[in-house]
């Protein structure tokens, strides 16, 4: 067969860094988004997202890839993929009402024997409720990572994809494209391919949580987190990419959707969850870790402190401030002035009556009794220890994530904090 | 955890203290007067909860007051003082259903919670394993179902203060017998780890809900556990020569659960520039209050 056209509605995150992967495949790929306005930036080639290479592989594959606002465009394609956002309330539940928009739009434009498919995280039971007599709608896992998209759907390490029959063999346009991507397809009934998604971000949640639990207590009992993961990496039953890093508790809002709706399936079906709670628990508790030792080490002792904070995103290498720590943190140091630097995101972001920004972490740590490192910047790691100690007040540095050289905060007079060690 | 309906401190009108003559009631009165807020503090022989008291009661109250109700026999030790303490706690459900107030806030206890909360937190269960935790839980299910307007519940952990009257095993235990020039016991090594809280700081965190008008839980709890041995030692160290800490043994089996921490971050969101007195500092201050 000749190669197929693939569609993408909805130019999100996903949408958009799964376009320009399809088209680094070679496939002739049509962007479809009905803001006119995303869609006039897209073709001048101004991203909406952050993601490393992602301008560099637009560029280079420009002539297979089209953005379009008009939805008579979909019936060019063979493959359409649905991408929106889903967006999340306070606890975590999904609002499907825009994809559910976006989904009938799509099957209504569509050619005959086109293959839909729903890239969009979805609950159980969702796909095989959109079943629709003359379409071919169909279900896939995505599983990109912010700030490492690209990578992640370029180079997948399987497709998982539901099906109304997984004995059946997949489409032959659907299988054409997954298969230029040279990784194992896993077709599955809709309802596993679902609960599958849930389950891989279960199991990173829970590697999480076992992190940031003996981190603690690495805090407390002398013994160094950074010592004992490498030595977990090295077992084959835990793995070398296993997700061991201690961190603030769950951000970014996808994870913690998982959790929500499986508290909400044990709740409907009687399934005990208890362990999920647990995770729910722990991401709370270690997401204050920040608050906690500025209050320890700073707040109670000092009368008109100065915090500068680096970092507003909710992890490196995007704009997103979804459940962002940082701004979490910041919501609770109102009484006290405030000094912000994201190299991405505006201080205007930041939930505070007295922030002010910053055009570089030196200029933020001016002055400052505390500085705390919330996003693992990349260039924050350039920062120099004894730079940052001339241009502090204070001493305290609070760095969960180990951005500066212990060592060299030490050398330099600092009182240098950092998750899972004393 | 707390929600504030006022996030700018905004001084009640008039607060009502049911149980002003005792310890934490009285520490109550105090800080408010310190905060220059109008107080009307009600002691047994102004409201005697035990007759029918409910009218009585109603009659001391205006709709736009906040009460503080911190009236009880504690602690509860048997069936008898637990039907005591709800009676108490019925009358005032009817008189606040006579007269509704602005603001409640009920004093109660972190006995409340489970025995192997560890740390305990607002959020930690609510089961208590002790006639005394019961009760509060009884009485803050109680003014939760019978009183609609805005509440809150302060839980203090072990309270200290000059005028405790009680003398429970810890620092005002210590402090009395080291002034009588006996020795401190501690029970076996004394490891046993708590959270003491001083009545001036319970006080002060009442004071803070109620000029925020703040609603839901609140522990008051320092964050910082020290054991019964440690805190011996900090009160022997107030006399000159220091008293002698003397082991006895327990007089029961070793508690089940050895520790109690309290993760105390719900207060740092609910009030960020309060700050706790330090054990240290505060057994300092009872001892020169003492002898002053």
């Amino acid at each position: 067969m000749t190669a197929p056209t693939i569609g993408y509605a909805g130019m999100t995150h996903l949408g958009l860094c799964s376009a320009v992967a399809a088209a680094s495949k070679g496939f002739a790929t049509l962007g479809f988004d009905a803001d006119a306005d995303l869609v006039g930036r897209l073709q001048a080639g101004r991203l909406p997202v952050v993601e490393p290479d992602l301008d560099d592989l637009l560029r280079a594959n420009k002539s297979r890839v089209a953005f379009s606002p008009d939805m008579r465009r979909l019936a060019e394609c063979d493959l359409v993929y649905v991408a929106p956002d889903v967006p999340t309330d306070d606890q975590g539940k999904s609002d499907l009402a825009g994809l559910d928009r976006l989904l009938d739009l799509v099957l209504d434009n569509v050619k005959p024997g086109a293959v839909v498919t729903v890239l969009s995280q979805v609950p159980p039971a969702f796909t095989r409720a959109r079943q629709r007599p003359g379409r071919l709608l169909y279900y896939q896992v995505e599983t990109l990572v912010f700030g490492r998209a690209v990578e992640r759907a370029t180079k997948p390490e399987r497709f998982i994809v539901g099906c109304p029959d997984p004995a059946e063999p997949l489409p032959p346009v659907l299988a054409t494209f997954l298969g230029a991507f040279g990784c194992p397809i896993l077709p599955m009934r809709f309802e596993s391919a679902e609960l599958c998604k849930i389950s891989i971000n279960c199991c990173l949640v829970a590697s999480v949580s076992v992190a940031n639990t003996l981190a603690e207590l690495c805090e407390r009992i002398n013994a160094d987190w950074s010592e004992i993961a490498p030595a977990l990496r090295l077992d084959r039953r835990i793995g070398a990419y296993s997700y061991l890093a201690p961190g603030l508790g769950l951000a970014g809002g996808n994870l913690e959707r998982d959790l929500a709706t499986v508290l909400r399936f044990s709740e409907e079906f009687g399934t005990e969850a208890g362990v999920i709670k647990g995770f729910v628990a722990n991401s709370s508790h270690r997401r204050d870790w920040p608050l906690r030792v500025l209050h320890e080490a700073l707040l109670r002792k000092v009368e008109k402190p100065v915090i500068a904070v680096l970092g507003l995103a909710y992890k490196e290498n995007t704009h997103s401030v979804k459940n962002s720590p940082s701004l979490a943190l910041i919501r609770h140091l109102a009484p006290w002035p405030l000094r912000v630097f994201d190299p991405v995101v505006a201080a205007s972001v930041a939930p505070h009556p007295a922030v002010s920004g910053a055009k570089s972490p030196l200029e933020a740590a001016s002055g400052a009794d505390a500085v705390v490192i919330m996003t693992p910047w990349p260039e924050f790691r350039a920062i120099s220890c004894s730079d940052l100690a001339r241009a502090m007040r204070g001493r305290l540095v609070l760095d969960p994530y180990a951005v500066l050289d212990r060592k060299a905060a030490r050398a330099a007079g600092l009182d240098h904090r950092t998750l899972g060690v004393a | 955890m707390l929600v504030h309906q006022y996030e700018t401190a905004k001084a009640p009108k008039r607060v009502v203290i049911v149980g002003a003559g005792g310890f934490v009631g009285g520490a109550i009165a105090k800080e408010l007067g310190r905060a220059n807020i109008p107080v009307l503090p009600l002691t047994r022989k102004d409201v005697d909860l035990l007759s029918p008291a409910a009218d009585t009661l109603a009659g001391h109250l205006q709709s736009d007051d906040a009460v503080v109700f911190v009236s009880a026999v504690a602690p509860a030790k048997n069936t008898a003082q637990l039907m005591t303490n709800l009676r108490m706690a019925e009358a005032g459900c009817l008189a606040f259903a006579k007269v509704a107030p602005a603001h409640l806030v009920y004093i109660s206890s972190d006995a409340v919670y489970i025995d192997d909360a560890n740390p305990v937190t607002e959020r930690s269960a609510v089961a208590p394993s002790t006639v005394h935790g019961m009760m509060h839980a009884a009485r803050e299910l109680m003014f939760r179902n019978e009183y609609r307007g805005p509440l809150a519940f302060l839980r203090p952990t072990l309270i200290f203060g000059a005028a405790d009257p009680h003398s429970g095993y810890g620092p005002n235990r210590f402090r009395r017998q080291a002034a009588k020039g006996e020795p401190i016991t501690i029970f076996g090594e004394g490891e046993e780890k708590r959270d003491h809280v001083s009545v001036e700081d319970v006080a002060r965190l009442a004071v803070r809900i109620l000029l925020h008008r703040s609603t839901g839980a609140l522990n008051a709890a320092t964050g910082v556990a020290t054991s019964f041995c440690d805190i011996a030692h900090l009160v022997a160290a107030q006399f000159s020569p220091p008293a002698e800490v003397k082991s006895v043994p327990r007089p029961g089996p070793r508690p089940h659960l050895l520790h109690r921490f309290f993760d105390v971050i719900a207060c740092h969101k609910a009030f960020p520039d309060f700050r706790y007195e330090s054990l240290a500092d505060g057994i300092a201050r009872v001892h020169r209050e003492c002898v002053a």
